[in-house]
């Protein structure tokens, strides 16, 4: 018999998903409203603001540019972040303790400076190509996300049951795939999803890495704000949500990772 | 055989091609790109045969990394003159060759060289006090920025913002000091503002929305801003000052390391020339700063336009001003970041 | 993998590849141009003492530690206790309650505080609607204090914390809990006993996460705090972005990087003393 989550637990909750979603309504309705500066309610409706980011081109290329990168910094520090975060929870006694707080350090240090550091660094000092900067230096902001939220989850997970499976004759890494990697799943999923967005979104590290002919979209937009003040800054927000949503979808798919079934 | 001759000559004509076609690598804010394309890059491709390619962002960040590349990487830069002026004194770009620039004779003669030798400027805005007739008493100089009945309208402009720095000067010009050489009486006046100001605001969106939302009515900022003031709120008005506006000139620079100097100062000379500036006018993407644009009253209306009203403005010098900077924003930050 | 038999062996062999991305990426860079910061002609802490000795760095410091601490303890609150009804609700509307918690994660900082600007503005949504029920008579300013601040931080970041903790409160089986009660064990005590204990580990890398990201943010505090609520990401942002002061923007960074650095140590001591299983 399952005991019921108390009713005043599930007010809360409700209160933070109206205080969550309610600020995104706002951007919607702003992205929206036909007039050129950003406002709530809107004062009449136009796709205006949708039209101007397939209208400018720059947006156009910049939007492939940002999620080819989230994509492959994403997948490039999901590859070597899953490993060390396997590591840190089945090999407690073997790791020094700090190591967990090795991988925190790409968010612990302010992005400006991490940014800076890299572009006096690989870019200039290495001159490794604009796109290989881009991609080492997403794949680094993303790392702690990749590392401790999947690690989260893994820390929780008993290996015995994987013990088991490798006793019954079962290889290493299948052991880890079939029966690891499945009940670690919610995690990987969060560390993904977070992963992904924090590169889409991200500015500071960005603006030190790029150069002539690579531009992100956040950097294109902050340039369009720079001398026009219009709601093309919602629209650009609610198409990212939209199409951040659908990738995560193709994902969950590809990778047979899915939320419905437990 | 023959097949062989022919592959060599092809290979031959393809390493000629490629010798020439070089590629110039343009530094801007990337904002208007597509009408900047169309009217100066593609018939500028055209005429050099030559491939360009773009580096975007915001003055600061553009120069800040073109610094700490040591001047390389970029054969043009596009920058407001307080950050070209930095640029000079950081020794990143070269002065440019008056002889390889035969438009400079068209433009006018504030424009040809602001910064001792260096970069021309192709557009001129200016920057001067905005305010909402409908709730404001008319403002008609730098001082009455300074008036006791504003409370709570004012948002000014932040300290680290291109307009900033100039506030501080204004000040010092009503207090009737030169804050260049005290700027004590500049900064009084200043935190005697400061019950008035409900704001100071970082960037132009910021500004716009302090604006749009009515937290503010009166405001000190560039002139391509009025267009999106007014669309929000109809009343606001461009002050008319009788001290004068203070004009902003927007520079090419070429940098220290770039590796087409002949061709980056043909793209100089292409950006003035009559054709450009006309259509750049005429589009509303850039004043003229070129003699020989003619406009329509209505076109004209948008710009600083004409001798007389470029020599109405107030001009910076800002090799003073960036001397002051962080002293500035020191004082500045104690008034109100308290 | 199997020929490596050793578990000491193994365990670096796997964290080996995200390691040397850390060290060679981010530690060599990053300490090359801390390293800048003591070299001062007048003395290798110079650059320390000067801003050790300002009233005005110190109090952007405090406030900025005071704004982090309380974004993190109510963004712990809400996100543990939202948390625990996303991970015990049933599939289809978990998916659904998940999907709404990172929605507000897709769209930019800044698109998001300006949302709070329409919001909390003098003639925003909330001073209408208080002004409609009549609560108050007229407009009141909420923008540019440090509340507004913290508002819009928690929602920056609560979203952060819910998606760390539904991961690991979705591996505390329901029957644990149940049996607990089932012994008699009051629904506090249970929670205390059984839930808390494995939920550490995931408070622990949200609160990482979340004081972190507050600590170091810069466009929101800019954007609903202006100057007057100016913090460390807004000043480092000024001495690199705007004095192009790249040795004054590192003192800002390493000090920023000591503070973090340390409450993060703090908070996994905490959180061993709590639960010794968790690292």
């Amino acid at each position: 018999m399952k005991q019921r989550t108390h009713p005043a637990l599930i007010a809360v909750a409700l209160l933070t998903f109206v205080f969550l979603v309610g600020p995104l309504v706002i951007i919607i309705g702003t992205s929206l409203s036909d007039t050129s500066y950003l406002t709530f309610p809107p004062q009449g409706y136009t796709l205006h603001w949708y039209e101007n980011i397939f209208d400018i081109s720059a947006f156009r290329r910049t939007m492939v540019t940002s999620f080819t990168l989230a994509v492959g910094g994403t997948a490039l520090s999901m590859l070597i972040g899953i490993p060390a975060a396997y590591a840190l929870a089945r090999y407690r006694v073997e790791l020094p303790k700090f190591l967990g707080n090795v991988f925190v350090l790409p968010i612990l240090i302010p992005e400006i400076v991490m940014g800076f550091s890299l572009m006096k660094s690989v870019a200039i000092g290495a001159g490794l190509p604009i796109m290989t900067s881009l991609l080492v230096g997403h794949a680094l902001l993303v790392l702690p996300y990749c590392v401790r939220v999947t690690g989260a989850s893994l820390n929780a997970f008993d290996f015995s049951i994987e013990d088991a499976a490798v006793s019954l004759g079962c290889p290493r890494w299948k052991a880890f795939f079939t029966v690891v990697l499945p009940n670690v799943k919610a995690g990987i999923i969060a560390g993904f999803i977070l992963a992904f967005i924090t590169s889409l979104n991200d500015v500071s590290v960005s603006i030190f890495l790029t150069g002539p002919g690579v531009s992100t979209l956040p950097i294109q937009l902050l340039a369009h704000m720079e001398q026009f003040f219009d709601p093309t800054i919602a629209s650009v927000s609610v198409l990212l949500m939209f199409v951040t949503t659908a990738v995560m979808a193709i994902v969950e798919r590809t990778l047979g990772l899915t939320f419905l079934t437990k | 055989m023959r097949n062989l001759a022919s592959l060599s000559a092809i290979a031959l004509i393809a390493s000629a091609a490629a010798a020439q076609s070089e590629t110039l690598t343009v530094s801007w804010w990337g904002y208007n790109g597509d009408k900047l394309d169309a009217n100066i890059i593609q018939p500028f491709k055209e005429m050099c045969g030559c491939d360009v390619v773009f580096e975007t962002g915001n003055n600061a960040d553009r120069l800040g990394k073109l610094q700490a590349r040591g001047g390389k990487g970029v054969d043009v830069i596009f920058l407001t003159d307080a950050y070209s002026q930095i640029g000079v004194e950081q020794g990143v770009f070269q002065k440019v060759d008056p002889a390889k620039i035969p438009n400079l004779e068209n433009i006018y003669p504030v424009a040809r060289d602001p910064q001792g030798g260096f970069g021309p400027a192709y557009t001129v805005g200016r920057i001067g006090i905005v305010y909402d007739s409908a709730t404001v008493e008319p403002i008609t100089s730098w001082s009455d920025l300074f008036r006791d009945d504003l409370g709570g309208m004012v948002s000014l402009p932040g300290i680290t913002t291109t307009a900033g720095p100039m506030v501080v000067v204004q000040a010092g010009m009503v207090a009737g000091t030169d804050a260049y050489e005290d700027d004590a009486p500049a900064f009084e006046l200043i935190e005697a503002l400061k019950p008035q100001v409900v704001k100071n605001y970082n960037n132009g969106s910021e500004m716009v929305n302090l604006i749009s939302t009515g937290e503010a009515q009166i405001t000190m900022t560039q002139d391509f801003t009025l267009g999106s003031l007014k669309n929000a709120v109809p009343t606001m008005t461009w002050a008319d000052l009788e001290d004068g506006d203070i004009a902003v000139l927007n520079t090419l620079n070429i940098p220290t390391g770039s590796e087409n100097v002949d061709l980056a100062h043909e793209f100089i000379n292409f950006v003035l020339s009559d054709e450009v500036q006309q259509k750049e006018a005429e589009q509303g993407v850039d004043a003229p700063i070129n003699m020989n644009v003619e406009l329509a009253p209505e076109q004209a209306a948008m710009w600083t336009y004409g001798q007389e009203a470029i020599d109405a403005l107030n001009t910076m010098d800002y090799a003073k001003m960036n001397a002051h900077k962080s002293d500035w924003i020191d004082m500045w930050n104690e008034i109100f970041g308290m | 993998m199997s020929s490596l038999s050793s578990p000491r062996l193994r365990a670096w062999a796997l964290s080996a590849p995200a390691l040397l991305l850390v060290v060679l990426f981010l530690l060599v860079p990053v300490f090359s141009t801390l390293a800048t910061t003591f070299g001062d002609p007048e003395g290798p802490l110079a650059t320390y003492a000067t801003f050790f000795n300002s009233r005005l760095r110190m109090r952007v410091l405090w406030r900025t530690m005071e704004v982090a601490v309380i974004t993190t303890v109510i963004s712990v609150f809400i996100g543990f206790l939202t948390a625990w009804v996303v991970s015990r609700a049933p599939g289809r509307l978990k998916s659904l309650l998940i999907i709404a918690a990172v929605f507000p994660l897709l769209t930019g900082v800044v698109v998001r505080s300006f949302a709070w600007l329409i919001i909390l503005g003098k003639n925003g949504i909330l001073n209408d609607t208080l002004l409609w029920i009549g609560v108050i008579s007229e407009p009141v300013s909420m923008l540019y204090t440090e509340g507004s601040v913290i508002v819009a931080m928690v929602y920056l970041f609560v979203p952060l914390m819910i998606l760390t903790l539904v991961g690991v409160l979705e591996g505390i089986p329901q029957d644990m809990t149940d049996a607990a009660a089932s012994l008699g064990a009051r629904p506090a005590a249970a929670f205390r006993q059984v839930v808390l204990p494995m939920a550490v580990p995931g408070l622990i890398v949200g609160s990482v996460l979340v004081f972190t990201g507050s600590f170091t943010s810069y466009a929101t505090p800019q954007l609903l705090g202006g100057e007057r609520q100016m913090m460390m990401g807004t000043f480092l942002y000024q001495n690199a972005m705007v004095r192009f002061d790249w040795v004054a923007a590192s003192t800002v960074a390493a000090i920023m990087v000591v503070v973090t650095l340390t409450t993060v140590i703090l908070m996994s001591r905490l959180a061993r003393k709590l639960n010794p299983v968790a690292g």
